[in-house]
């Protein structure tokens, strides 16, 4: 290695060899089956929209997510941190910060091209699709480019990389996705594209020049009034436990997170109400957008609120100044678990006192109200207003379930398994469109309704024995009293027939059988994953 | 004889093919100061990481205060003040902050300890753990360490890569928590000369196997050359090797 570039390139394949071997097998594959197909017209429909899902856009959309993670260094880095992801190891190298920002930048762009042009050679396409040749490899280069820009980059807030670069990157893919919609010529997308690319670069060089001086802005003290408005200003007074010392210290550490991200995203969502006009069913679109802003925003908070330490960039274990607090592990949960709902609540109660400002200011509010009328009518009062408080349960419940739900992975500290279970949502992500497309076009939605109480079922049992596994594994590990047990598993059934009750009252129709409603209360109430976070804590504490 | 306060039998730590610690057995008795010596990486951090439960005993077991640390930690963990080797305080507290919300946690705190201790250390109530420099992190650590007054106070190599005001102020600390009758000190480090100034009984730890256990006289009195008392130097030299000492410490 006789150069800074080979040793990039080293540190890249030598890393990152059992992946490339991967797609390299993904390509041949690919080959195999477009030569044996063509050769011996093998009675296999390439041309149908699922196959082309699975043996294309799954693996392909796989990949690129992968080399995202790769050439980002997200694989080593906490993209929730406010420090920059690139490595720090790697600023002390006697290379310029143009470098060190350009050559990963440029594999990253090869690997993806590479990716595209072999894939497009390669795949059976359908015969329906119009296959571009040269913008959608110009695309891939364009988000991971910003993608790495965006990454790089030091922030001042905790979390807001993840939604920089959520925004950006779907900003991006909304104009490509209209640009198709519309035809686009090639060269137009081109055109678009292109410039993205050196932009990208001195963005993302910028971005690890500042990392490398040590510069990470503070912007906390811009919310300062509000966290004056929760009271979480200095502490000043003596804790009367134990228990409130460690709420406190959840909530400093991860508490704000999810309300203060609301508070920045919230008006400019409510702003759209002003552009809404006498249009009932935006308004109502809007309002539901407006309603589902917490819980979208929570998936990302989760990620704060399994984390051990706000310091270090890229900590998941937990530090001896934790695992040496005197508490056992169901009290540091219980903390959690107490400021997530605080945080949940806080959130709620900017959205219930926001909404209903942002709905009078802009005048929508008549409509608003005028519809609620007619559906009173429509299903009767009692109907109308419990399924309106069950509405607003629902989505703050599900703001909760989304902080909390993800814990019994965040507290294993274990980085293999944090980043494993994020590319597995991710490529879950990814399968949805293709499989619901899939559903939808091939006329299976009858036959997946017919399925329902079957799939129902097979999840209960799944959950249920689950759940046995780790109440046997908390009863024996000595992490939670027989008590505690008992306690936990009464409240949950109460808390399941209590949803029960209510849907099959809200949703009485010979079409629903009162059993499906039951095993749907079942699925919906937390249990398994919630009472498997101590176990999660206690392999991560006690190693 | 009192029961041990630490009483570690037949530990054995492995971590993918490499044994961190083998066998290890060691009792240590109320009342006095131990140094648990050994080069870097022999194992010192693993066995102190067992007596706080933060590693479970993949085979032997270790009891404090005739406790697993692991299956009780609370009750283990109030009696027991830990520096860390690794100083990682939460940065965003101020130092104010950090003895309130350590207070919570010890019902033996002494406040007037406290803040005798946070002036002799000059540690600014006003200042965030993050603003502080190395030396002052230690001290902040060393005071939440030391104000509850526990019965067992462990030193996971303390002073490693301090100034010598910061150590005189750690071996300060700890030869005042000696005075405090009944207490134990458990003292982790590679500086030997520091625990030469302060241990009673002295651990050497090599490869994970204990090589030496005793009194800090005994070991001294087990080798004389020549009418000459050795220097805990000289004789982790004599027991280790060479190489490896001139190596790693």
């Amino acid at each position: 290695m006789h150069s800074p570039v080979a040793a990039f390139a080293w540190e890249f394949r030598q890393r990152h060899r059992w992946g490339l071997i991967a797609i390299v097998v993904y390509l041949i594959v690919l080959a195999a089956i477009k030569l044996v197909i063509l050769a011996h017209d093998f009675p296999i429909d390439f041309d149908s929209a699922e196959t082309f899902a699975f043996v294309f856009v799954l693996p392909v959309s796989s990949y690129f997510t992968y080399f995202i993670a790769v050439f980002t260094f997200g694989l080593d880095g906490d993209i929730t941190a406010r420090q920059s992801m690139y490595p720090a190891r790697m600023f002390t190298r006697p290379v310029s910060s143009a470098a060190l920002a350009w050559w990963p930048m440029f594999f990253g762009a090869v690997a993806s091209v590479i990716l595209w042009t072999a894939t497009r050679l390669l795949a059976l396409w359908p015969s329906s699709i119009v296959v571009p040749v040269v913008w959608p490899g110009f695309l891939a280069v364009v988000l991971l480019a910003w993608a790495q820009a965006l990454t790089w980059m030091p922030y001042g807030l905790s979390g807001v990389r993840v939604i920089a670069v959520i925004l950006w990157l779907t900003a991006i893919d909304i104009i490509v996705i209209l640009a198709i919609h519309f035809r686009a010529s090639e060269s137009l997308m081109i055109a678009f594209l292109l410039p993205q690319i050196p932009l990208a670069y001195l963005v993302a060089r910028y971005a690890v020049a500042r990392a490398r001086r040590g510069d990470v802005p503070d912007w906390s003290g811009a919310f300062t009034w509000f966290a004056r408005i929760a009271g979480v200003s200095r502490l000043r007074r003596d804790f009367p436990s134990a228990a409130r010392a460690q709420a406190w210290f959840e909530w400093r550490l991860s508490g704000k997170s999810l309300p203060v991200w609301v508070a920045i995203i919230l008006p400019f969502d409510l702003l759209l109400f002003w552009v809404a006009g006498t249009s009932t069913l935006l308004v109502i679109e809007l309002l539901i957008g407006v309603l589902l802003i917490p819980i979208i925003i929570a998936t990302f908070a989760a990620a704060t609120v399994s984390k051990p330490s706000v310091d270090v960039s890229d900590s998941y274990g937990l530090p001896p100044f934790m695992a040496t607090r005197p508490l056992t592990n169901a009290q540091l949960i219980a903390a959690k678990l107490k400021t997530t709902l605080a945080s949940t609540a806080l959130t709620w109660l900017l959205i219930i006192v926001a909404v209903p400002i942002a709905l009078e200011w802009s005048g929508e509010m008549p409509l608003v109200v005028d519809r609620s009328h007619r559906f009173a009518q429509t299903v009767g009062t009692p109907r109308a207003v419990v399924f309106l408080l069950l509405v607003v349960a629902a989505f703050i419940a599900s703001t909760w379930k989304q902080l909390v739900q993800t814990l019994y992975i965040g507290l294993t500290g274990r980085a293999w398994l944090i980043k494993g279970s994020i590319f597995v949502t991710l490529t879950l992500l990814f399968l949805i469109g293709p499989v619901a497309e899939w559903i939808i076009d091939t006329q299976r939605l009858g036959r997946l309704w017919s399925a329902l109480p079957l799939i129902f079922t097979l999840l209960v049992c799944v959950k249920m024995s689950a759940a046995v596994w780790v109440a046997t594994r908390l009863y024996r590990n000595r992490l939670l009293t027989d008590r505690v047990l008992v306690a936990g598993a009464a409240c949950w059934c109460v808390a399941v027939f209590a949803l029960y009750g209510v849907l099959v009252w809200m949703l009485d129709t010979p079409h629903i059988p009162h059993y499906l409603l039951l095993l749907l209360a079942i699925l919906a109430i937390p249990l398994t994953r919630l009472s498997a976070a101590p176990l999660a804590l206690a392999w991560n504490r006690h190693r | 004889m009192s029961e041990p306060v630490i009483d570690v039998s037949g530990l054995t730590r492995r971590f993918g093919d490499n044994t961190a610690l083998d066998s290890v057995s060691v009792a240590m008795p109320r009342g006095a100061v131990y140094g648990l010596v050994g080069a870097n990486g022999a194992g010192k951090t693993t066995l102190i990481k067992h007596i706080l439960g933060l590693l479970r005993a993949q085979s032997g077991s270790v009891r404090v205060f005739g406790l697993d640390p692991v299956a009780d930690p609370v009750a283990v963990l109030s009696r027991i003040g830990y520096l860390s080797e690794e100083n990682d305080l939460p940065g965003w507290m101020r130092v104010d902050e950090l003895i309130r919300y350590s207070r919570a946690f010890y019902p033996a705190w002494d406040d007037v300890y406290a803040e005798g201790l946070r002036q002799s250390f000059a540690l600014d109530p006003d200042a965030k753990i993050k603003t502080l420099s190395k030396g002052q992190k230690a001290r902040a650590g060393l005071l939440i360490a030391l104000a509850h007054r526990p019965e067992l106070l462990v030193l996971d190599e303390p002073s490693s890569g301090l100034d010598p005001i910061v150590r005189r102020d750690i071996l300060g600390a700890v030869i005042r928590t000696i005075a405090d009758e009944g207490r134990t000190v458990l003292f982790s480090s590679h500086l030997l000369g520091e625990v030469e100034q302060v241990a009673d009984h002295v651990t050497m730890i090599n490869r994970g196997k204990i090589l030496l256990s005793a009194a800090l006289e005994t070991i001294r009195e087990m080798h004389r050359v020549d009418g000459r008392v050795l220097s805990l130097d000289e004789i982790f030299v004599a027991r280790v090797g060479t190489s490896a000492a001139a190596a790693e410490v």
